[in-house]
């Protein structure tokens, strides 16, 4: 049984850690303006302040044009993470909503359904990402959430339709029917509090799957424009003297490792607390 | 079969049996205290309903209990001259499938589906008798036509969910009598099946057992299937012996008022009655047995000291044990009053 | 109190069979016959069970009453309304007349919701009840099945698996059905549990005058609570006829098998059992004729057994049974001759299957 209150509880020590680190990092994020010492995309000596290594002035070291990475880093999370969230919301959607409407209609809708999805999933995500971001050049954020969206609802759509095939057979949905419930009765009240669980646990993992797409993407130099601030195009600034700007791939990487284990940790103990109930 | 076997030394002896699963701050007393024998040739039953503990103390015998679970110390199985909760891990894996082996309930998850069945048969030849492949394969095939699978060589290459569940209730069974064990465990070894299927099963194990002599302890909750299959019966309770007999004393004359209850509780075929007897209330919890004696509440005889003195193992004839005060007291037995238990379908 | 006038359910030539499909679009290559050409009455507060085992098409017959799955063919009329011809809302309407208990006390209730809301569904689909008068009725429903009121405000998970089936007593219990399908209601309980959910279902039967079709694969549990029994073999009716006389004299050799298969809580009386041999056919693949002659004893099974399709006949008074050997019946020897019969029919009822 995993309610969402209930389900907090139910989340194992580690899990409860990594959510706090979590909202540590949305909170600094969110308030990034109020948080990070300057602002992110002032060069104010491009020739004096450049390249600086980390000192207490600038915790993080600055970038080739003398912007404050520590800044940078903080607005970065921002973007990283909204994109992650926002781009899952997307995945979500249509997900839900495919895997839904195949699983209950069934016969050769879901079959036709489902061998259009095979087809999807048989072509790899960071190609296809990569082929859509080369052809556009300079995307907008909202068009990147979109196409990571777009191109992420395949799996999920898979778990959602086997969770509902299964959910149809159990008998308390027959019940229901037998006591006259309405189609849309069913899928409101037994069908869809039962598939927040598996939602929650592949939506988890999924943020943090974007998150690193993302990083990848914009290291690639096709994800996030600048001036904007993403932890991925932070990396990239200084991908090609790695050796001598080491801080300036260290901390944005650090940061979205943490972030992505600490996400892990958590749809890793939300699925153990579905799977025990 | 209403003589109780008592050769010298019996062929398995379990002594104060505790298994115990300790879970964080709470511990599920599972099995209790366990003490009884099994002769060499017998057919000893073993029945309750879920949660006394049958299951986990014939998981016990055999030493396949995972953590949280742990055999306490102090607790002796003493077989063929050894004690098996001490045994290294080398030599129980020599004792378990050779020695003792076991017959499981869900003859589908007991199997690998991945291994045709002739492979699963013949692999214990080859672990135990560490005889060639084509030797462990014909043994297989032997043993699967022991236990009446009609051509034989064509289901060997057969896969579990080729099968049906009887044929792979079948299947089990000669795997378990392949190295022609002194002891055969079977839980519930009929408790998936159809009725119809059930009875060959039944059948087909006592057959094996006559013919090779093997010593069988049939668990199940079905008294049916006890008094059918076994000599001497062993009624558990929340983790302990409740009563001993040979199987026809039990029927006749069960002193154990669970036992009475778990009789009288079930439709017979051709006795008319208006209502079945109820045993109210269900099984407490391991982790919180009743002080005193663990059925109390949900007895109609018990008195004050029920609730004192947790009764031992009384005497009440040869080969005739129960964990009953009204050993001591039987004129309250007739006076029975409703139970302590004000619970869930007394009042219906 | 059985009222043999009107029958409540009638059921006639019922059939359902499920497509066997393959490939990756589903291709129907074959049907299994799941329920073939059933018909039965059942007459108000009477019991009604029906046995067999896995694969006879109980729980099918069960399910295509309600039309919880659609029925292939056939006639089912409930209080003489024709429910195959039901739009959905006659359905959904009917369905407050005819309710379902399930075998799996834990997949039947919904873990999401409190035993009240599930309780209480019932009552807010037919508009039964609303509010304050709703909880009143849940509560009332609890005590009515022996479970404590406090308990609506409870999840499925934290009660025992006898308590769960009182709680799907209750839900079908609220909409006021005459008619309920138990459908293998005790069979995942223990010994003393499910004596207490019999005795409950026994007493609401009484008290409500409620119609049961009680669907089991255990047969002296069936006995016990049923008035006539209805043995199922392959999707096919057998034998139908009053409890009593169907275990004091049971025609049809399956029932014969199935009877004398059941082991007796009573050393003393052991005795000698049929033991059939192989196993139950496959229902995509059912043999010719009359479907159990594979494994049929009757010692004048013959080759007309493989080649007549037996009609299920009254042998008795009130007791049907479909066996070409087992006389009377309205196949003529002389048909039987003709379809390969040698063995003429003669009354057969082997000590093993009488108890």
């Amino acid at each position: 049984m995993l309610t969402p209150i209930r389900g907090f509880a139910a989340l194992s020590g580690a899990a409860r850690v990594a959510l706090a680190v979590l909202a540590a990092i949305a909170i600094v994020a969110a308030f990034a303006p109020l948080v990070a010492p300057y602002d992110p995309a002032a060069q104010p000596d491009i020739v004096g302040a450049k390249n600086l290594p980390p000192s207490a002035q600038h915790p993080f070291g600055t970038d080739p044009y003398s912007r404050d990475v520590l800044s940078r880093v903080i607005y970065g999370a921002r973007l990283s993470l909204a994109i992650g969230f926002l781009a899952t919301m997307v995945s979500l959607t249509l997900g839900v909503a495919y895997g839904a409407v195949a699983g209950y209609a069934g016969g050769f809708v879901d079959a036709l359904m489902m061998r259009i999805l095979d087809a999807l999933l048989a072509i790899p995500r960071l190609l296809l990402l990569i082929a859509i971001l080369a052809a556009w050049t300079r995307l907008s954020v909202g068009a990147l959430v979109l196409f990571l969206g777009l191109t992420g609802w395949f799996g999920l759509s898979r778990i959602v339709r086997g969770q509902v095939l299964a959910l149809t057979e159990a008998e308390f949905i027959t019940s229901a029917r037998a006591l006259g419930a309405s189609r849309r009765r069913i899928l409101a009240r037994h069908l869809l509090p039962n598939l927040i669980s598996p939602i929650a646990v592949a939506a988890t993992l999924g943020v943090a799957h974007v998150i690193v797409l993302e990083v990848g993407l914009s290291y690639l130099g096709i994800g996030v424009a600048q001036p904007e601030a993403s932890w991925g195009n932070i990396i990239h600034d200084g991908s090609d003297q790695v050796a001598t700007l080491w801080w300036m791939s260290l901390f944005p990487g650090l940061l979205m490792v943490l972030t992505v284990m600490m996400l892990n940790i958590v749809g890793e103990s939300l699925r153990d607390a579905y799977d025990r109930r | 079969m209403t003589d109780v076997k008592t050769t010298t030394e019996p062929l398995l002896s379990i002594r104060d049996l505790r298994t115990y699963f300790h879970m964080g701050s709470v511990t599920a007393r599972s099995v209790d205290g366990v003490s009884f024998d099994v002769g060499a040739g017998e057919t000893v039953g073993i029945v309750g309903e879920s949660g006394c503990g049958k299951s986990v103390t014939a998981l016990s015998i055999l030493r396949l209990i995972q953590p949280p679970g742990r055999i306490e110390p102090g607790s002796v199985i003493a077989f063929e001259g050894k004690d098996l909760v001490t045994l290294g891990d080398e030599e129980i894996r020599n004792v378990r499938g050779n020695r003792i082996s076991m017959i499981f309930q869900e003859p589908m998850s007991a199997l690998n589906p991945v291994f045709t069945v002739g492979d699963q048969v013949a692999e214990v030849a080859r672990i135990h008798a560490g005889v060639s492949r084509k030797e462990a394969w014909n043994r297989a095939v032997e043993a699967l036509s022991l236990t009446g699978i009609p051509a034989p060589g064509d289901r060997a290459k057969q896969y579990p969910h080729q099968l049906s569940g009887g044929m792979r209730q079948r299947v089990l069974i000669a795997m378990a009598l392949m190295m022609k064990p002194a002891l055969v465990i079977a839980d519930e070894p009929t408790t998936a099946l159809d009725v119809t299927i059930q009875a060959q099963i039944l059948d087909l194990l006592v057959g094996l057992q006559k013919q090779f002599g093997t010593s069988i302890l049939m668990i199940t909750h079905d008294l049916g299937v006890i008094a059918e299959t076994t000599s001497r019966v062993i009624v558990m309770y929340a983790g302990e012996i409740v009563e001993q007999a040979a199987v026809d004393e039990l029927f006749a004359k069960p002193h154990h008022p669970y036992t009475e209850g778990l009789m009288f509780a079930m439709p017979h075929i051709g006795r008319d009655q208006e209502r079945l007897n109820v045993i109210p209330g269900t099984v407490p919890a391991p982790t919180a047995w009743p002080v005193g004696c663990r059925f109390r509440e949900r007895c109609p005889y018990s008195w004050d000291l029920c609730e004192r003195e947790h009764p031992p193992l009384y005497q009440i004839g040869a080969g005739h044990i129960s964990r009953c005060h009204l050993a001591i007291e039987p004129e309250r037995r007739n006076h029975p009053h409703p139970p302590l238990v004000v619970q869930e379908g007394a009042a219906a | 109190m059985i009222d043999t006038s009107a029958p409540l359910l009638s059921v006639r030539n019922l059939k359902k069979s499920f497509p066997i499909k393959k490939g990756v679009f589903g291709r129907q290559v074959g049907a299994v016959q799941a329920v073939n050409d059933v018909s039965f009455d059942v007459a108000p507060g009477e019991t009604l069970g029906i046995v067999g085992e896995s694969g006879g098409g109980k729980t099918t017959a069960g399910r295509a009453i309600l039309r919880l799955i659609e029925p292939t063919s056939g006639s089912i009329k409930f209080e003489g309304r024709d429910v195959c011809a039901l739009d959905t809302r006659g359905l959904r309407a009917i369905r407050r007349e005819m309710q379902i208990i399930f075998q799996d006390p834990v997949s039947s209730l919904n873990p999401r919701m409190t035993i009240g809301a599930i309780i209480r569904e019932g009552l807010i689909i037919h508009k039964l009840a609303q509010g304050a008068a709703a909880d009143a009725r849940v509560k009332q429903l609890l005590e009515e099945v022996g479970l404590r009121k406090e308990y609506a405000t409870r999840y499925p998970h934290e009660f025992s698996g006898g308590q769960r089936q009182r709680i799907g007593v209750a839900r079908a219990l609220s909409v006021e059905p005459k008619l309920i399908i138990c459908d293998e209601p005790v069979s995942a309980l223990d010994v003393s549990v499910q004596a207490q959910v019999i005795n409950l279902l026994q007493d609401l039967q009484r008290e409500r005058n409620l119609t049961y079709m009680f669907i089991a694969h255990d047969l002296s549990v069936v006995e016990h609570i049923a008035n006539r029994v209805a043995v199922m073999y392959l999707g096919k009716i057998v034998e139908l006829a009053t409890s009593e006389d169907l275990y004091r004299e049971p025609l049809m050799p399956y029932t014969q098998a199935l009877l004398s298969a059941v082991p007796v809580a009573d050393p003393a009386a052991r005795k000698e059992r049929i033991i059939l041999q192989g196993d139950v056919p496959s229902p995509a693949n059912p043999p010719s004729g009359c479907v159990f002659h594979p494994r049929c004893h009757h010692p004048a099974k013959d080759e007309a057994c493989s080649r007549i399709v037996p009609p299920l006949e009254e042998k008795a008074p009130g007791h049907l049974a479909a066996c070409i050997k087992q006389p009377p019946t309205i196949v003529s020897w002389e048909q039987q001759q003709q379809a390969g019969g040698v063995r003429p029919p003669e009354r057969y009822l082997p000590i093993a299957a009488v108890h």
